[in-house]
């Protein structure tokens, strides 16, 4: 996943015959938090891939009888209130959650990111245009938008990448937008202008290397949220179904539970903490790394 | 830097505040006699002819009292407004004679004429009373409601003077003295109702603070939207030296866990509601906290007998036969219920449902199926069971979701909907398996097993059997107890033959209830009367 | 200045019209009536009910004796409370939410700029770890969980603060301000950390350090006015989504305000409630983002207010 998104920025930043990838791969490899995040990530990855060949359970295997157990040799990581295998469930959970987690930010990323660098960047009426619409979108009554998605479509996981997509993506143009205009306003780019470049250069040289920054930021708080927001969306009916999981359900399971089963949030919500930490940590040393004008220190 | 000043100045201002709570609800409760209740959801009004729900039910029983009342712990009717009454032979005329120190919270007298506008203002078109049914018995009130007859004077409610009532019904009606214990058949105060509207006009100001005036042991004291409900003792109520309450507080809660925290802390004396996962640890810890009663209700699911395969009565059974409901009782809802094999709960004022048609049995279940033409699931379609959004009920549906699948080997997927939307499918019939639960109005077998007749509004699974209409039928003209429990009887049979419903437990009444609580008896409708509560401290270092 | 306002203003109105219009139909569209119950209601009660709350209306006939009743003030009469207008309902429950909200605000923006700000000055060292694991650890811990936790913790257990209530005992806000505040604060300190960290790179930044000007003077005349751009770009919405999001915290708390109104109000189809409280959160958001707007000009004087290039 992880490579992907630097291959991304890599076409889209690095145009020119020079290699900066091959700087800011340096410059990533510099520091030992994002690698250690990285390979984390990456073996998360591999795991979530493998499950249905490693997990010791079925995830819908049940034992009422044994109920909700905590940690013991059988089941390492305790089992919940129909008896099932919590770890099982946990590496099933991942699956869902990873891909609901990268899939609906990429959809938020892209149209956020378009929308707002297109308002801030060309203003005038278009950015007025664009940026009322977003103010309508928040004001929709957001839980009638998810009943009528439900009644409309039916149940799919497609259905659920699309609708946290379209709710997560506002901020991000708002945020995006700002920050074009801050950028399009400064003595450099009014100069550039002059020198003749092309807007296409214009925004690929000056405005994209400098809004990575607030953007990946942005990214990392929209991840976790996006996990969580699947959650809700599964306990409405419109994600996944049970017997499925994910580390949404899960926690919001848990923390019903967190005095009686503590077992039930304190794992799911640990595996949930390390991977936004890895994935924060990745996500500041990205933002070092493809930074123009990162000084060494 | 600011938040090397901050962190102590927020942390100091946490204790000074936190230190001193002061003595909880609880604590304080006892010397007032103020009762603190959790109560559901924020009423949707307290006008006794328009309302329907059970928090609705709670308050409006403080503050409104009818002809009769039930005991609070054997549910025989008792003298309320009415202070005596005389049935006729055949069972179809009722004498009652009012009270004389009846009186309404302005200290008005409560008279017979009060009942018979009341009726009328509660069977008008207009007012369009979700509860009108309960007085359909009486003569000729359905017509009345209906629009059919305009003249009221033809309806079987009578006042002779202004203390006694006669009231004439179509059928011997044996539960319809239970019937007047309901709120919907209340009366109200007439010039209260005409200083604000209408008298066949709802949601008008008059059940306000200050506006409302009642006949019950409590009147209206404040009413804080969402939050608070207060009633204080009435002065005016006739038997107010049985009260011993001054206060109520009503609290509508939406969630039952914030519900149990506000109980551990003592903010509430008792909870509508509690958490399934935290009953093991009262039932261990705290035994003297919660109170497990017999509920007159039924969990089920709805079959719709319209639709492949499930038009196939022996897949119907074979489905009905798979469910392991001890396991489901033992394990999931773990509050004492119990399985149901009927969908009478058993008991239902002396009704004990008999039936052998439906039980646990894998084997037979599967032969069944096989006989229907999917040996071991083969060719068996994946069906939709549907319920409304919740934790409890995604519980079960997930334990029967996995009960089918390793005994009949088929598919069932889990669907729930947002309560509206899972209602208007139902009625639609545009489900296969839903999940659903009956709540008796009255004791009597009869408001369970009248729902399945054929286009019965509340039946919604397109089953119909001749038969057990005119059971049914027969059952209401019927006066003799033994003879109509026993026409229940073939009637349940019939029903469970033909399986357009799963029942699957008896429910309980699992509530968190402070030892300080005094004279509030289990029964299997959950009422209460607060006349006859009362808060004692039963050890010395009683409450926390 | 003035130009700039009358411009939003001008601009709002189709906003809010557009927003009307939509939810209007929206929500008729959604299955279920409000009347729809357990126990299933006749025919013909539905009927006087719809007869009585003009739902038999044609639609189009309906949706304009709505905007009738909405230009003379009027937002009708609730579906599900019988003795409620929405105007009073909003009433009651608005200033509740509000100043939990203003707390959640203050408590979001103190912790958060004050964490954000030590991280980005010593980037990549104990200073900028610990605040910002801080911060992680609060987003990992959205409302729903962290706010049974801090009832577990302050109220069950150490019995320090009451769990439920606003205003009824001493010390009630506390919590239900800490839980609805703290995922701000750590949006805010990760915003603040990386709008700061962009500014101290800047040139001008630079040229003020090699002058010897001393650390808090940079941050606190330079930089600071830029690096919170991203941050006020967030509050606008994030404001408008605390007043909605206090629905959840409302709820652990037993708080009587806005938040339950307005998501309650869609699972009853309570039409003229949902109405409502749409509207005044279209209302507010088209505000708040003009704020925002405005705040963002005022930090970075080389925006202009008439974005035109």
């Amino acid at each position: 996943m992880a490579t992907d998104s630097l291959q991304q920025y890599q076409d889209v930043v690095f145009d020119q015959g020079r290699s900066p990838w091959q700087d800011a791969w340096y410059r990533l490899k510099q520091n030992k938090l994002a690698i250690i995040s990285l390979n984390f990530l990456a073996a998360l990855v591999v795991i979530c891939v493998l499950t249905p060949w490693l997990a010791p359970y079925g995830y819908e295997t049940q034992n009422l009888a044994l109920g909700a157990s905590g940690p013991s040799a059988a089941h390492w990581l305790g089992t919940d209130i129909h008896g099932r295998d919590l770890m099982t469930r946990l590496m099933y959970g991942g699956r869902i959650s990873l891909m609901v987690g990268f899939a609906a930010t990429a959809v938020s990323l892209v149209i956020g990111v378009l929308w707002g660098a297109i308002a801030g960047y060309v203003g005038g009426l278009t950015d007025t245009v664009l940026m009322r619409i977003v103010d309508i979108l928040y004001a929709l009554p957001f839980m009638i938008f998810i009943i009528l998605l439900m009644v409309v479509f039916g149940r799919s996981l497609l259905l659920l990448f699309l609708a946290i997509g379209l709710i997560e993506w506002l901020t991000m143009a708002r945020i995006v937008r700002t920050q074009v205009m801050n950028i399009r306003n400064q003595e450099f780019v009014s100069a550039a202008i002059v020198t003749g470049l092309s807007h296409w250069q214009i925004i690929s040289r000056h405005i994209i290397p400098n809004i990575i920054g607030p953007v990946i930021v942005y990214i990392t708080l929209t991840i976790p949220s996006v996990m969580l927001l699947e959650a809700f969306l599964s306990f409405l009916g419109l994600g996944i179904q049970p017997p499925q999981s994910s580390w949404g359900v899960l926690i919001s399971g848990g923390v019903e539970t967190m005095e009686e089963y503590p077992w039930l949030l304190l794992f799911p919500g640990l595996t949930l903490s390390a991977t936004l930490f890895a994935l924060n940590f990745l996500g500041d040393g990205l933002r070092d790394a493809l930074d123009p004008r990162a000084t060494s220190d | 830097m600011p938040n090397k000043i901050l962190l102590p100045v927020l942390l100091s201002i946490l204790l000074l505040v936190g230190c001193d709570l002061g003595p909880s609800n609880i604590e304080s409760a006892t010397a007032k006699q103020i009762l603190h209740l959790g109560n559901g959801t924020e009423p949707k009004d307290l006008d006794p002819h328009t309302v329907t729900g059970v928090p609705e039910h709670n308050i409006i029983s403080a503050l409104f009292e009818g002809l009769i009342s039930v005991d609070p712990a054997t549910l025989a009717p008792q003298p309320a407004v009415a202070e005596s009454w005389v049935i006729s032979n055949d069972g179809k005329r009722y004498t009652f004679t009012l009270r004389d120190n009846s009186n309404w919270s302005n200290g008005d007298p409560v008279t017979a004429d009060d009942f018979v506008w009341s009726w009328q203002r509660m069977l008008s078109p207009a007012l369009a009373s979700e509860y009108a049914y309960q007085l359909f018995t009486v003569k000729n009130a359905q017509a009345f409601n209906h629009g059919e007859l305009k003249d009221f004077s033809q309806v079987g409610v009578k006042a002779i003077n202004s203390k006694t009532l006669v009231i004439e019904l179509e059928n011997p009606t044996p539960y319809f003295l239970s019937l007047l214990a309901h709120y919907s058949t209340f009366a109200v105060h007439p010039p209260t109702i005409l200083a604000f509207g209408e008298r066949d006009q709802a949601g008008t100001l008059w059940t306000r603070p200050g506006n409302l005036v009642g006949n019950g042991p409590f009147t209206l004291d404040s009413w804080r939207l969402n939050y608070i409900i207060r009633v204080k003792k009435n002065p005016h109520y006739w038997d107010h030296e049985t009260v011993r309450l001054n206060e109520i507080l009503f609290y509508p809660i939406d969630s039952a866990l914030t519900e149990e925290r506000m109980f551990r802390t003592g903010v509430l004396h008792a909870t509508s509601s509690t958490p399934l996962d935290k009953i093991a640890s009262y039932q261990t810890n705290d035994p003297d906290k919660i109170s497990i009663d017999p509920y007159l209700g039924t969990y089920y699911y709805r079959l719709n007998v319209t639709e492949k395969p499930l038009d196939d009565v022996r897949v119907r059974r074979a489905l009905s036969m798979s469910i392991d409901r001890q396991a489901i009782t033992d394990s999931i809802t773990k509050g004492g219920q119990i399985p149901a094999f009927t969908f009478t709960p058993p008991n239902t004022q002396g009704y004990f449902a008999n039936n052998n048609s439906i039980r646990y049995d894998l084997a037979l279940a599967q032969q069944l199926l096989s006989e229907a033409g999917f040996p071991n699931g083969e060719g068996f379609p994946e069906i939709e069971l549907t319920y409304n959004t919740s934790d409890g009920h995604r519980r079960i549906a997930v334990a029967i979701q996995q009960m089918w699948k390793l005994a009949l080997n088929i598919n069932v997927r889990l669907s729930n909907q947002d309560w509206k939307v899972y209602l208007s499918r139902i009625q639609a019939l545009d489900y296969s398996i839903a999940r659903a639960a009956w709540i008796g109005d009255y004791p009597d077998p009869n408001t369970f097993l009248d729902m399945f007749v054929t286009d019965g509004g509340n039946n919604q699974t397109g089953w119909s059997n001749s038969q057990y209409d005119e059971l049914i039928a027969s059952a209401a003209s019927e006066a003799d107890e033994k003879k109509r429990y026993k026409i229940f009887q073939q009637a349940e049979n019939l029903l469970m033959d033909e399986s357009p419903i799963i029942p699957i437990y008896t429910y309980t009444r699992v509530l968190l209830k402070h030892p300080q609580l005094k004279g509030w008896e289990p029964n299997i409708l959950d009422i209460h009367p607060y006349k006859y509560v009362y808060l004692e401290d039963s050890t010395i270092n009683g409450g926390q | 200045m003035i130009r700039f306002f009358l411009s939003r203003l001008l601009q709002a109105m189709p906003v809010i019209f557009i927003v009307i219009t939509a939810t209007f139909f929206l929500i008729r569209s959604a299955p279920g009536g409000p009347f729809d119950a357990d126990k299933v209601v006749s025919q013909e009660v539905i009927e006087r009910l719809n007869e009585r709350y003009n739902l038999d209306a044609p639609i189009h006939q309906q949706y304009f004796d709505y905007l009738s009743h909405l230009i003379r003030g009027d937002f009708g009469p609730s579906f599900r409370y019988t003795n409620r207008s929405v105007t009073e309902m909003i009433g009651a429950g608005l200033p509740i939410t509000f100043e939990l909200a203003i707390y959640a605000i203050m408590i979001a923006l103190i912790i958060g700029i004050s964490a954000g700000m030590l991280a980005a000055v010593r980037p990549n060292t104990a200073q900028d770890y610990i605040p910002m694991s801080l911060a992680m650890t609060g987003i990992c811990m959205p409302s729903f969980l962290l706010g049974p936790l801090l009832v577990l913790v302050f109220g069950i257990w150490l019995q320090w603060l009451p769990v439920s209530g606003w205003g009824y005992s001493p010390g009630d806000k506390i919590l239900p301000a800490i839980t609805l505040g703290s995922t701000y604060a750590a949006y805010i300190a990760r915003l603040t950390r990386g709008g700061m960290l962009e500014v101290l790179n800047q040139d001008y930044i630079r040229t003020a350090k090699a002058k010897g000007l001393s650390t808090s003077k940079i941050i606190f005349k330079h930089a600071l006015r830029g690096g919170l751009a991203p941050v006020v770009a967030f509050l606008g919405p994030a404001i408008a989504g605390l007043l909605a999001g206090s629905f959840v915290v409302e709820t652990i708390f037993q708080i009587p305000g806005l938040g339950r109104f307005y998501v309650q109000a869609a699972f009853n189809r309570d039409y003229t409630m949902i109405m409502g409280t749409t509207i005044l959160l279209s209302c507010l958001i088209v505000f708040l983002n003009m704020l925002s707007d405005l705040l963002a000009v005022w930090l970075n004087p080389r925006l202009t207010l008439d974005a035109k290039h």
